[in-house]
């Protein structure tokens, strides 16, 4: 595991799904909020329109990247995205976004998307910090709130030596304070909105201090011309319908039942 | 299928010459909590369960609460619950509650036996927790006739019914069929299904498909063929549920829900720690599960 520096502030951004008009956004954001750091957690392409537009942005900021699911995928030209969907209606959605991805994402940006690493650790003050985009045992692990139960999160922050476990992967953003003093925290993602009713997205700010504290930041952006460059690509409806309503449309079928609950569909 | 108590003696390698997998973690625990007792007797059920002379034992509640606790200690990420009928269990519902102080929880049920009454107690359980509570509720086919042909006269119309219940309450169960009765023509099953709830005004309809299984009443269906060694050279093991799954049922341990009171697949008799070494994929199951890439959790 890749060992970085010591930080009093980070941002940490989860799945930018191709939304580079979130990510310019979010990077000025947080520049203006003090991070000395930004950190995403995985999951570059996929959903949104012409993927190859994130990678410039990504490394002019110095944003340090840990490979998710989808960017193994693109990276080895791979059958399908990983993302882990068992329902035929989630994979239907899946196999589309991903064909696009695949598509138009350039040779050395794939090669790019091979060499992240796994998993990230660095110092928040006196804290160790684990940052991965599924789970630290399995890249496509789904950690929702209401199935990711106390006692596996305090085995993972056991195994892998940290106090603040740092995840993305499901697109919905939570945090929870463990009985031992450490915390899990979902990242949300940058890429889609998290099936609130609303167009905005998220991103995270971990701040040192006695307790190292987290504050989930809203992002507003250009959803508008985002969602016109979709229907331009020919990106499915139900794709572009979410960008605009921000009620998700598709990837509901492994959802579980409490959050699926708190959506439209 | 032989039966099984509590007393009988610690069993192992009933399978010495079946190719072996190794265990990874501890992922789901399922309880086989009513054993085989079950108010239907459908005609595929893997097994055999049914309302008179259960081959299998229920377990009883400080049974079950042992287990959800050293289960915390090994960090598992969700508790199954099944049968049988589970909903024919005396303490099921505070045993659901119990489990999902832990973790999230399943429960399998063929929905018969969910009233307004229950569906309610269900809801304010998952209303108690931090964690989800799902319920599967068994369909095999989207007509009345073609359902009740396989689980019996009258089972689709209550299990419609405990479907729209649960969903009615924010419970939106996930319906689990098998492919029994599935049409070799037109829409594919989950197709069928989705149209026959979303006519049903069933609000976010969830669906599940699983293959009928050769074993139980369905014993010999198919080429009841078995894993060999050959057959692991290239395979990933991981995508067998034995290396992340176990189930606690009268006797003891075993593989896999599947497996449940077998003696061939009982690894241990009265801890989950006991039963994390390897399995024998002894059974012609195993080859399903091999070949059909099926997991019985719910995603």
């Amino acid at each position: 595991m890749q060992e970085l520096l010591r930080a009093r502030r980070v941002a940490l951004l989860g799945g930018v799904y191709s939304n580079y008009l979130a990510l310019e956004a979010a990077l000025a954001d947080a520049r203006a909020r003090g991070a000395e750091q930004i950190f995403c957690l995985g999951d570059l392409g996929g959903f949104g329109p012409h993927p190859d537009r994130v990678f410039p942005l990504l490394q002019d900021a110095g944003v340090v990247c840990v490979q998710g699911n989808y960017d193994l995928a693109v990276a080895q030209g791979a059958a399908d995205c990983g993302c882990g969907y068992s329902d035929p209606r989630d994979n239907h959605f899946a196999r589309i976004s991903y064909e696009y991805t695949v598509r138009n994402t350039s040779a050395p940006y794939r090669r790019w998307l091979g060499a992240l690493p796994p998993a990230l650790k660095f110092a928040l003050g006196d804290r160790q910090v684990l940052l991965c985009h599924g789970s630290p045992r399995q890249v496509n692990e789904f950690l929702w709130e209401s199935t990711t139960p106390n006692g596996l999160l305090e085995r993972f922050c056991r195994e892998t030596e940290s106090e603040v476990l740092c995840f993305t992967h499901t697109g919905i953003k939570w945090h929870r304070a463990l009985p031992s003093g450490h915390q899990a925290v979902n990242v949300g993602a940058l890429g889609r909105p998290e099936n609130d009713g609303t167009p905005r997205v998220w991103y995270t700010l971990l701040s040192a201090g006695h307790e190292p504290s987290v504050e989930f930041v809203p992002v507003a952006y250009d959803h508008e011309a985002l969602a016109r460059e979709m229907a331009r690509e020919r990106l499915p409806g139900e794709f572009v319908e979410t960008i605009r309503s921000g009620w998700w449309t598709c990837c509901l079928e492994s959802m579980p039942v409490r959050e699926r609950a708190r959506g439209r569909h | 299928m032989p039966g099984l108590s509590t007393s009988v003696p610690r069993v192992r390698s009933l399978e010495p010459s079946a190719p072996r997998v190794g265990f990874r973690e501890l992922r789901q625990v399922w309880f086989q909590i009513t054993g085989t007792l079950c108010n239907l007797s459908c005609r595929h059920c893997f097994n055999a369960s049914g309302p008179r002379d259960p081959w299998l034992a229920r377990l009883d509640a400080d049974t079950v609460r042992r287990y959800i606790a050293e289960a915390e200690t090994l960090g598992v990420r969700e508790f199954y619950f099944t049968g049988g009928e589970p909903f024919l269990h005396p303490e099921i519902l505070p045993l659901l509650g119990d489990a999902l102080a832990v973790a999230p929880t399943t429960v399998l049920t063929n929905g018969t036996l969910i009233d307004e009454p229950t569906a309610d107690r269900l809801a304010r359980i998952a209303d108690d927790t931090p964690y989800s509570l799902e319920i599967r509720v068994s369909l095999d086919a989207a007509t009345a006739v073609e359902n009740d042909a396989v689980r019996g006269r009258g089972t689709f119309a209550k299990a419609l019914a405990a479907v729209r219940r649960l969903a009615a309450r924010d419970l939106y169960p996930i319906v689990t069929a098998t492919e029994i009765a599935a049409p070799a023509t037109g829409p594919s099953l989950y197709e069928r299904l989705r149209t026959t709830l979303l006519e049903a005004r069933v609000t976010r309809p969830r669906i599940k498909i699983l293959p009928v299984l050769p074993i139980g009443r369905c014993h010999g269906r198919g080429n009841a063929r078995r894993i060999t060694s050959d057959d692991l050279e290239g395979f990933d093991p991981a995508r067998l549920q034995c290396t992340e799954a176990r189930a606690v049922a009268a006797g003891g341990v075993y593989a896999c829900p599947i497996l449940a009171g077998l003696p061939g697949a009982r690894l241990a008799t009265d801890r989950l720690a006991d039963a994390l070494g390897p399995t024998a994929l002894y059974h012609p199951v195993c080859f399903t599960c091999y070949e059909t890439g099926i997991a019985c959790r719910n995603f």
